[in-house]
């Protein structure tokens, strides 16, 4: 537990998401330094020289992103914190939203003031129930003391926030699609070019961040980006909140260095396998990364490099852990009926593919597998591969390409034998 | 003007076209299904695909905008494999039911299907099922298991008609086109040009489903009369080769089906659905027999009779029809309107519940030659002064409001009392059974062709002036 912490830093109470508590903590100092000190273009700079990644899964530098920002077009720009928490395992901007929410509106402030945004939103999924609390609380008690919709320190600048709850569709996170949601219209992705910071909501240069990219902000710019940079690696700086699930003994929100070895993570901050299972496998983040077994994430530390050696990705940071004697073609199952129940529908091979592979799966299931089903569904993910509007069809690729590669296996027994190889076998429930 | 390169032959694009727009201007064969010039780019059905030279995958061509020097392939074995694979994919949930589906023949799913992938599923699934036969509105059905979701309708009546009519409700593959509740698609006057947006059989109008198959139609260039607008359509009718011999004769005559002409001039790829149903104008009952006060004639003798009254007038008055073309508007001009005094009158007034005008094609004045006429003769006034003999071409002066004093002689193609009651009564055929040209009001000229053959008893108008004129000058 020698991970550096740069979010979870101050014990939870009934009382620390409040403005009270936010401000005794130094709460909206680094916003008055920045707007007092800075000028935008400055900030836009020192957010660059911290080289902080998206933590949505992507992982695309944030000051890259900002930089496509001209602030000189005399449009208006827009800023869009990204809440739509959805990747199924990934839980971790909930702890921002439900525990330092005034992290996130200070963080947008920055973040509006470097862009000259003057009016931000937060696209916050709708199952979402404290959470979505918490933050409009914040953003309340924010208007009353004088950090929305009215002119800052003495400054021309301020912004006005929104919080928009989503409906409920996993695609919505996908940022042009939550940029038509949050226009009121169907909740379906965009074509690129033009990219959203050319045009993105109704119209105009967009910048849609992460919850924990902007939440990095408040740190960043408080201690300059030498000092973020110190934390993490050289090419993936500062620390990563996991949310850990699945057979794993303590399941919940972690904050870790990036960099920190991964068999520590789960051995010693996560207290081991639950039940002192073994483990089997890795999601690293979120579903649509690869499934990586335990022996390849012996010698993986928790940065982007490390594990993209492996062929997966850090994705949102939604990790599951999964242990031995787990049914993978079962797995498969849930996933791809996940995929094609949020499959929006819009582009075909995604619309089409989705459903043609949650079919084949649950005949497999059902006994009526035959050996060329799973050729059929690896060429079903190849189709899907590159070719949809948004990452989706690529997401439900990469899981079932990533789970055929490494555990045919199981499935060919399943074909066979009509049944699963690990009926029976997994004890995985909580000791009493 | 960027040049680009697609499979090596040279283009010259416009600044701010797509790939896709560029490749097809310049004849080149690429396919697509959500794509319309006149629609915004949706990017969905992924069939356009295309790979950059130099680059390991595909993008869609009506999403690129061209850069100079672009070099793109259309035929690579990448592009013919994703190519395929999205056609697989968009057939993957499509009955497949072309034996009895009226867009087959015409189909592009089913041309694309033949040319780029023309193989049997390979899936075991059973196909999602959703409804058939939906009733869209009054005029259209719709077959959500052909729809392919390329959503050409759906942003027609956002960005077209603008009457926000149909949208796209559930998701993923259980996705339906349906109409919005507010009733807005059924009372859009531009709704049947979803059909023809369609690329498959999904939206199809109610008049056609199951009339006749397309290829044994042909498909005449006309001008539809239904306002001043002139709108440039295709009349559908049978193929004369394929004529009924055994079958009821007047299904060889009847308009199956009215299309757009584009046009760009005039009104685009569009037309309005009082346009769809000319059968409505033009099958009305028929007038097939020349009358002297309601009393049977032939036609030589009606003839003879028109001009005797027309020669023994002291004070006629001639009313011009807006729906003469611009041939028999001459003809008039030249015989019997150099021997009285003509005016242009309005054959079609507005029909309650019609959309009089608006901002797209529609336009208040419901007549096709108004502009034609009115090049040559002065607009009537509504007064009959004391004229002792009345000539009325065409529709819209009621017998009733002639003065008995007068004495009436009519050239006319429909069944009605006025027929019967006008002391000269003269069949003349309907545009459908000759050819010609219109003026629009903003004075475009189209042409119209002929699509069937005149009817015996008959007159074509602008034979029949003269006729009546050279017996006007042997009496005088």
């Amino acid at each position: 537990m020698s991970s550096k912490k740069l979010l979870m830093t101050f014990p939870v109470t009934a009382t620390s998401h409040q403005l009270a508590d936010y401000r005794a903590r130094g709460g909206y100092a680094t916003l008055e330094k920045v707007l007092r000190t800075m000028q935008p273009a400055d900030v836009t700079k020192e957010v660059a020289a911290s080289g902080v990644q998206g933590r949505g899964g992507a992982a695309f530098p944030a000051g890259r992103k900002w930089g496509v920002i001209n602030l000189a077009d005399g449009q208006p720009h827009y800023l869009c914190a990204n809440a739509d928490e959805g990747e199924p395992g990934t839980f971790k901007d909930r702890w921002i939203l439900e525990n330092a929410p005034h992290l996130l509106v200070e963080s947008m402030l920055i973040a509006a003031y470097a862009l000259e945004v003057r009016h931000a939103f937060v696209y916050i999924r709708g199952e979402f129930d404290l959470p979505y609390r918490r933050l409009a609380g914040a953003i309340e008690e924010a208007r009353a003391a004088g950090y929305l919709g009215a002119p800052l320190f003495g400054g021309a600048f301020s912004c006005e926030l929104v919080a928009h709850r989503g409906a409920g569709s996993y695609v919505c996170g996908e940022a042009s699609g939550l940029l038509t949601s949050l226009e009121g219209k169907r909740g379906y992705p965009r074509n690129r070019p033009p990219r959203l910071t050319v045009k993105g909501l109704y119209r105009r240069p967009t910048v849609v961040n992460n919850v924990e990219t902007l939440a990095n902000l408040v740190n960043i710019l408080r201690d300059g980006a030498a000092a973020f940079k110190s934390h993490g690696t050289p090419k993936n700086p500062g620390t990563r909140l996991i949310s850990i699930s699945g057979h794993i003994a303590k399941p919940g929100v972690y904050e870790i260095e990036i960099g920190y070895p991964w068999r520590t993570f789960l051995e010693e901050d996560c207290g081991g396998m639950m039940n002192d299972a073994n483990l089997k496998c890795v999601i690293p983040g979120g579903i649509s990364t690869k499934v990586l077994t335990a022996s390849e994430i012996a010698s993986l530390t928790l940065d982007s490099e490390s594990v993209e050696s492996a062929g997966s990705s850090m994705g949102s940071g939604g990790m599951i852990a999964i242990a031995e004697g787990t049914c993978m073609v079962r797995l498969l199952q849930v996933m791809l009926r996940f995929y094609h129940h949020e499959s929006c529908g819009q582009c075909t091979p995604c619309r089409e593919g989705m459903g043609w592979l949650h079919r084949i799966i649950d005949r497999i299931v059902d006994g009526q597998g035959r050996k060329e089903d799973l050729d059929q569904m690896l060429r079903i993910s190849r189709m899907n591969d590159g070719t949809t509007i948004c990452g989706m069809g690529d997401a439900a690729g990469y899981a079932t390409v990533g789970i055929l590669a490494k555990y045919r296996d199981e499935f060919d027994y399943w074909i066979e034998h009509k049944r699963s190889r690990y009926d029976g076998n997994l004890e995985c429930r909580p000791s009493t | 003007m960027p040049t680009i390169y697609v499979d090596g032959r040279e283009i010259q694009a416009d600044k701010g076209d797509t790939v896709l727009q560029a490749a097809l201007a310049a004849g080149c064969d690429l396919p697509y299904f959500c794509y319309h010039p006149a629609l915004s780019i949706a990017g969905s059905c992924r069939v356009c695909v295309v790979q950059v030279e130099g680059r390991s995958w595909v993008e869609i061509a009506c999403n690129m905008p061209v850069t100079e020097g672009l070099r793109v392939l259309t035929d690579s074995d990448l592009v013919r494999e994703h190519r395929a694979a999205m056609l697989e994919l968009t057939l993957l949930n499509h009955p497949v039911d072309c034996g009895i589906c009226d867009k087959a023949g015409e189909c592009t799913l089913q041309d694309y299907h033949y040319e780029y992938h023309g193989k049997a599923s390979v899936s075991l699934e059973p196909k999602v099922r959703a409804t058939k036969q939906f009733p869209l509105s009054s005029r259209i059905v719709l077959d959500n298991e052909r729809c392919i979701l390329c959503s050409r309708c759906v942003r027609f009546t956002r960005e077209i008609s603008k009457s926000n009519g149909l949208g796209i409700q559930e998701r993923g593959d259980q996705s339906l086109v349906r109409a919005s509740e507010d009733g807005a698609f059924e009372h859009d006057p531009y709704s049947d040009n979803v059909v023809d947006l369609c690329p498959v059989g999904a939206l199809l109008p109610r008049a056609f489903v199951h009339r006749s198959r397309v290829w044994y139609l042909k498909a005449t260039p006309s001008v539809c009369p239904g306002c001043a607008r002139g709108c440039t359509v295709q009349i559908w009718h049978r193929k004369p080769e394929w004529a009924f011999k055994a079958l009821d004769p007047a299904k060889n005559t009847r308009i199956e089906r009215v299309t757009p002409l584009a046009n760009p001039g005039v009104n685009g790829p569009w037309i309005c659905n009082k346009g769809r149903d000319l059968a409505n104008i033009f099958e009305r009952a028929r007038a097939l027999q020349p009358m002297l006060r309601g009393q049977p004639a032939t036609l030589d003798g009606a003839v003879f009779a028109a001009h005797v009254l027309i020669a023994s007038a002291k004070r006629p008055l001639a009313l011009v029809s807006s729906w003469g073309s611009n041939e028999e508007l001459a003809a008039f001009a030249a015989t019997l309107g150099t021997g009285m005094p003509s005016f242009v009158k309005a054959d079609w007034l507005p029909m309650p519940g019609e959309v009089v005008e608006d901002e797209i094609l529609i336009r208040a004045d419901k007549n096709p030659n108004t502009a034609g006429a009115l090049a040559r003769f002065p607009a009537w006034d509504g007064q009959f002064g004391d004229a002792d003999v009345v000539v009325v071409w065409g529709e819209g002066v009621a017998a009733s409001r002639i003065p008995d004093s007068a004495a009436v002689v009519r050239f006319g193609s429909y069944a009605d009392a006025d027929a019967a009651s006008a002391h000269v009564f003269i069949p003349i055929s309907v545009q459908t059974e000759r050819a010609g040209h219109y003026t629009n009001f903003e004075g475009t000229v189209s042409a119209f062709e002929r699509c069937f053959d005149t009817r015996a008893n008959v007159a074509d108008a602008e034979a029949l002036f003269p006729l009546l004129a050279e017996s006007t000058k042997a009496t005088a």
